[in-house]
């Protein structure tokens, strides 16, 4: 009797205590996680973010820059920080959907409360001006007719630009050559100097190099053509349904206060509205898209069955699970 | 509006503040261990936001060129390069303080990383265009016969062939551990995903050079007798700098050549630079023991770097480092996309950067010049405080840069690993250079095998590559020749001075 009534005090302490921290929450500053190094496309953006977070937060918003294992390190973090709000991160594809498919990861996207998803990076393949074909269905009319001599160079092994090609290719029913790069400019540098014929990246990483007549734009995979490449063809309309972005958005550990939650989502919703914040992201080539938490959660769940298929298909599938 | 006009615009007085902070800024980050230039330059982007471009963005290059620069402070004082650029530095600038010369030694870099700096942006504001195309001939052969040729730095920076070769493999097997380039798959981690991206570059570099001094120390710590530093005046001697000349040369040359070629960074430009003028020295075994010219050839590398990192970013829009990658975002912010466009359509904001990367400079060496005597300070703290100083400071540096504490295990690890290497007499650098160019030299052979089908011939044929390679067996052989002539001679002396007497 005496031990439950020790529990029941013990209960209702934490409950008026964490009443009492949700009604003033943002008490402290809140911490955004970003996985990845400071100075990064993910890392401004969040920055910019947390500048107009601030505002509808009412409260400091600091980043805070936890790099390494491919963001895994900085996610695993935020999604074992305390669910108090105080400790939010940016959720990216890479690391929440394709990693823990690799294994030797602790977390899984289970463990993952989607807040908003700021924007998607589309993905299109380019080719050096000298490659021997000029739109979607030559390049996958070469590779058909060339298997495995087709080279597509990517940001990294593993990563979303390298599955990307690899769930291309399969749905296309051709075999490329992905070429995993250090980092994205380097791909796009192979590209350009024609040690590659081509290169899978995101639109802002190529438009200035189409511009110039050093690359033509081959293929989107997007539902429909964009904005940036006009004229150049979906990978649907060259004959192959297959569609890939990579994204990005504000993630929590699971089990939040709803109180803070509702804060938190509400300040999101407000920042995605403000104009300031979205022209600046405009000027930095986010494209942004804005998804309230379920829409960010079911796009996240669809990538993770497709990344699945793929990587088990291509043989990665927990390559680096505990034996 | 001309060229004129866009100069005088650099020239307001504001626009001249924001620089000066910068480059001061930029040599106080370069000088503490564990935070870098990049370090720097990114943290501060959001203030540029709301600056005009060119303002902006020379405050981002003052953090540069003064980061740079800042890390050969702590090389030369405290055996701890201050960012991975100056890491060269030690092996000269720490012998050089010892020895009573730290005024000079510091005095040295701050001249030879004005002369590459200033010598860097003189090629980016005439040659930019022309010579950004190297940066597109360089594939993965090429990036791997460079690689390659620069591991042949270990034989003649190590005195012992054989310790030299052990050293410079532990490192190529240690920058092992980590995700597989290629397949992506981790290897030599045992399960510690703290390791999946390998051993954390940084901290290793502390821990081997600055972690391994400080147990060398502490063997003394109690030995209480107080030894005080001289500090010495701030200027070479007029012998020194002619001595040096030659290293400038070619450490300019070098550091901005290197800078072009994007991703091989200031690190590997010092310790090219650092054996080419070696090499050419008439006495090569005055190197490492506290000679100017070795700090010059390091300095005025990793400073003609930036200007010549700046020269494919600016006319391609490819930046080749992770500080030039931080550049074009905060170019992107204002809405500028860096590449051949820029120069037509913003002659004002190019212009504007070629002369605040002159202007930065400048402020480097005229505040270089006059910080001297405060930083020789450090010498004149008691050697107990200061060491227990540096190992707080190692901690605190390695920590900072990813807030993993896996990266204090590193540290401590390659500590010990340093420790046992210079009880034993194994160079430390041949390791450093292995840590830097291993993965560079693997992960670019695998790249450039796989697109050429493994085709062994086809992947050697380019004409860089040719020579590099050539090259390589030459830079090996070059100081086994040179160390028989050398007992050669000594026997000869020896068996004229005995017939003589």
């Amino acid at each position: 009797m005496r031990r439950f009534a020790f529990a029941a005090l013990c209960l209702s302490a934490l409950a008026v205590s964490t009443s009492a921290f949700a009604a003033d929450y943002p008490a402290r500053p809140v911490q955004v996680i970003v996985p990845y190094n400071a100075g990064g496309g993910t890392d401004l953006a969040a920055r910019v973010l947390a500048q107009s977070l601030e505002k509808y937060l009412g409260g400091t918003v600091i980043v805070r820059n936890q790099p390494g294992g491919g963001g895994s390190i900085g996610t695993s973090a935020t999604l074992h920080a305390k669910p108090d709000g105080y400790t939010i991160g940016t959720g990216s594809q890479g690391p929440l959907v394709m990693l823990p498919n690799y294994g030797g990861i602790d977390y899984g996207i289970q463990d993952v409360d989607f807040l908003a998803l700021m924007g998607r990076n589309l993905m299109v393949i380019a080719a050096n001006k000298d490659a021997p074909y000029n739109n979607a269905k030559e390049f996958l009319a070469y590779a058909k007719a060339h298997p495995g001599e087709v080279t597509v160079g990517n940001s990294g092994a593993g990563g979303a630009n390298h599955v990307a090609t690899e769930g291309l290719a399969m749905e296309a029913n051709v075999k490329l050559k992905p070429m995993p790069f250090g980092g994205s400019a380097a791909a796009v540098t192979a590209a350009l100097g024609g040690h590659i014929q081509s290169v899978i990246a995101h639109p802002p990483e190529l438009i200035n190099h189409v511009k110039a007549g050093n690359l033509k734009p081959i293929m989107v995979l997007e539902e429909k053509r964009i904005a940036d490449f006009p004229d150049t063809m979906t990978a649907k309309e060259a004959g192959t349904d297959f569609t890939w972005a990579a994204w990005k958005g504000i993630v929590a550990p699971k089990g939040l206060p709803a109180d803070v939650r509702a804060k938190l989502v509400d300040a999101l919703d407000k920042t995605f509205h403000d104009a300031d914040f979205l022209k600046k992201m405009k000027d930095m080539g986010e494209d942004i898209d804005y998804r309230k938490s379920d829409g960010y959660k079911a796009l996240a769940m669809k990538d993770a069955a497709t990344a699945e298929k793929v990587t088990r298909a291509i043989g990665l599938y927990g390559m680096n699970a505990k034996k | 509006m001309d060229a004129t006009s866009y100069i005088l615009h650099v020239l307001q007085p504001e626009i001249l503040a924001v620089i000066a902070m910068g480059t001061l800024g930029g040599i106080i980050i370069g000088a503490l261990p564990g935070l870098t230039a990049t370090m720097g330059v990114a943290l501060l982007i959001p203030m540029t936001f709301g600056m005009d471009p060119v303002e902006g963005l020379s405050m981002l290059i003052g953090i540069y060129v003064g980061g740079i620069y800042g890390g050969c402070i702590s090389s030369i004082l405290i055996k701890t390069p201050g960012t991975p650029a100056s890491a060269a530095t030690v092996l000269d600038g720490y012998p050089m303080a010892q020895k009573g010369e730290a005024g000079k030694a510091l005095g040295m870099a701050t001249i030879a990383s004005a002369a590459g700096g200033l010598f860097s942006a003189l090629v980016l504001a005439t040659l930019a265009p022309q010579l950004a195309n190297i940066a597109l001939r360089f594939g993965p052969a090429e990036y791997f016969a460079l690689a390659l040729f620069g591991l042949t730095i270990i034989a003649s920076l190590s005195g012992d062939l054989l310790k030299g070769a052990i050293a410079g493999m532990l490192g190529v097997l240690v920058s092992c551990v980590g995700a597989d380039p290629i397949s992506g798959a981790s290897r030599y981690t045992f399960g510690f995903t703290g390791f999946a991206a390998g051993f954390a570059f940084t901290p290793a570099l502390i821990g081997l050079f600055a972690v391994s001094e400080v147990f060398v120390q502490l063997e003394h710590i109690f030995d209480d007798r107080v030894k005080t530093m001289k500090v010495s005046g701030v200027w070479p001697t007029l012998a020194d700098l002619r001595e040096s000349t030659g290293a400038l040369v070619r450490g300019s040359l070098i550091g901005t050549i290197i800078g072009i070629v994007p991703g091989v960074g200031s690190g590997t430009a010092s310790w090219i630079s650092y054996n080419e003028t070696r090499r050419a020295s008439k006495t090569p075994e005055k190197f490492g023991t506290g000679y100017a010219p070795g700090i010059a050839a390091t300095e005025s590398a990793n400073n003609a770097v930036c200007g010549g990192a700046l020269v494919p970013l600016l006319a391609l829009g490819l930046p080749g480092d992770v500080v030039t990658a931080v550049l074009m975002g905060g170019l992107m912010i204002q809405g500028l996309a860096p590449g051949p466009l820029l120069f037509q359509d913003h002659p004002e904001v190019v212009v504007g950067l070629f002369t605040s990367n002159f202007i930065a400079n400048i402020f480097m060496f005229v505040f270089g010049m006059a910080g001297i005597a405060y930083f020789s300070k450090i010498l004149l703290v008691p050697k107990k405080i200061l060491t227990i100083a540096i190992a707080l400071f190692c901690f605190i540096g390695s920590y900072a840069i990813n807030l993993n504490v896996v990266d204090l295990y590193t540290m401590l690890g390659f500590g010990v690993v340093g420790y046992v290497m210079q009880k034993f007499n194994f160079s430390q650098a041949a390791l450093c250079i292995a840590l830097i160019l291993g993965p560079m030299a693997e992960s670019n052979l695998r790249l450039g095998l796989l697109n050429v089908d493994n085709d062994v011939i086809k992947f050697c044929s380019g004409p860089i590559t040719l020579t590099f390679l050539l090259l390589t067996p030459l830079s090996l052989a070059w100081p086994i020749w040179q160390q028989r002539r050398a007992k050669q001679k000594a026997a000869r002396a020896a068996a004229s001075g005995g017939a003589s007497s």
